[in-house]
């Protein structure tokens, strides 16, 4: 536990940091600057062969989101499982650290799923996309989310996730929930948008 | 047997309350998102228990409370499911009930219903509350696993023709093959679509 309390001061230094930093970020003219600067990028995506296949062929770009929702489905089962045990409510008579552990593996394959099968998919509509305010959102809910997972989550609960205090567990659950939830919510909006 | 759906399709397009769904950007998206959100909690739980009894995941907790665990959170979910598909369903009954895909999907879900009756049963029959010891195992019975495999076949199809039922290639507006307008079921001389 001592060595998990060690680590995480550190790293909320670091998180704190970032966050200053996307403010700084987000409130100068950098963030037009950086964002004129990749239209080339999101060009060059709808040229790449899984731009023009999703362009031209729409049954592949239809199954690639079937694809997609089902790495969703997926990862909506192991961030439930899991905060729903952080929060007492689902498998209250089954020790912490194992739900943890096996929901952990779920979330990467099916995080890994969503990402690969998301970027295919906008290389189809990369310039549509890149000029959607909300697709912006989606990749910022996303990068929160993953950061939130792999530098707060994870090395607080690795090791001793019952040595946690009740009340920052269900802090960092209701975290996990409202950071995935506004990634789907925002996927979806994209889907409506435009 | 077309032409009755046909006709329960079109008496429900001409209700206010279809068209006023339908053409409501918030409403109709509000739904179609919750759609989609359900799908991720009933889902997401229906894979976790096949995951199980594959021995894909969460090996050491016993069977029957990882099912009774995540049941209640599955059926929720697909409660939710069910009532806002009706609503997309209600919006557009007419192209919908004439989508090869929607059908496609009907078939699939009644497959996939018929598939977990038949697995519920043979968990029972297994003796799956501890029974016969196989509800600590790392992996289920044969019998079992295959009906979780084929339990998240069913589902990955299910979802690609959810997806599909947005394109229009097999629609009867654009006049398709006879094969496709016999199993789409599109009426010889329809002005509504």
């Amino acid at each position: 536990m001592s060595t998990g309390i060690r680590g995480f001061y550190p790293r909320t230094i670091t998180v704190i940091a970032v966050i200053v930093l996307a403010l700084a970020f987000a409130l100068n003219g950098a963030r037009v600057a950086v964002w004129s600067a990749l239209l080339p990028l999101f060009e060059w995506m709808e040229t790449t062969p899984p731009g023009v296949l999703g362009q031209t062929w729409g049954a592949a770009f239809a199954a690639l989101q079937a694809v997609h929702l089902l790495g969703m489905a997926l990862l909506g089962g192991s961030v439930l499982v899991s905060d729903g045990r952080l929060l007492n409510v689902l498998f209250r008579d089954v020790p912490t650290d194992l739900v943890l552990r096996a929901c952990h593996r779920l979330f990467v394959w099916s995080v890994s799923l969503c990402v690969l099968t998301g970027v295919f998919m906008a290389c189809g509509v990369a310039v549509k996309v890149y000029y959607l305010e909300v697709f912006w959102y989606k990749m910022l809910a996303l990068a929160v989310g993953v950061a939130f997972v792999f530098f707060i989550r994870r090395p607080l609960l690795r090791d001793h996730p019952d040595a946690i205090s009740p009340g920052l567990r269900r802090l960092l659950a209701s975290a996990s929930l409202m950071i995935w939830f506004s990634v789907a919510a925002t996927g979806r909006w994209i889907g409506f948008s435009g | 047997m077309n032409q009755l759906l046909y006709d329960f399709a079109l008496w429900l397009d001409a209700q206010s309350w279809s068209t006023q769904l339908h053409e409501s950007f918030y409403m109709y998206n509000w739904v179609e998102s919750t759609h989609v959100l359900a799908l991720m909690i009933s889902l997401g739980m229906l894979f976790i228990i096949d995951l199980r009894m594959l021995g894909l995941t969460l090996t050491e907790v016993p069977f029957a409370t990882l099912a009774r665990r995540l049941n209640l959170p599955m059926l929720l979910g697909f409660g939710v499911m069910i009532a806002t598909g009706l609503l997309l369903f209600y919006a557009i009954p007419v192209r919908t009930t004439q989508s090869l895909w929607f059908r496609f999907k009907l078939v699939l879900l009644l497959a996939a219903a018929l598939n977990a009756w038949l697995f519920h049963r043979r968990m029972l029959a297994a003796g799956c509350q501890g029974g016969n010891g196989w509800d600590r195992a790392a992996m289920a019975p044969a019998t079992l696993r295959r009906g979780a495999a084929l339990s998240i076949v069913f589902w990955v199809l299910i979802v690609l023709c959810g997806r599909l039922i947005a394109y229009d290639w097999f629609d009867c507006n654009r006049e398709p093959g006879e094969l496709v307008a016999t199993l789409a079921g599109c009426i010889h001389g329809q002005t509504h679509y």
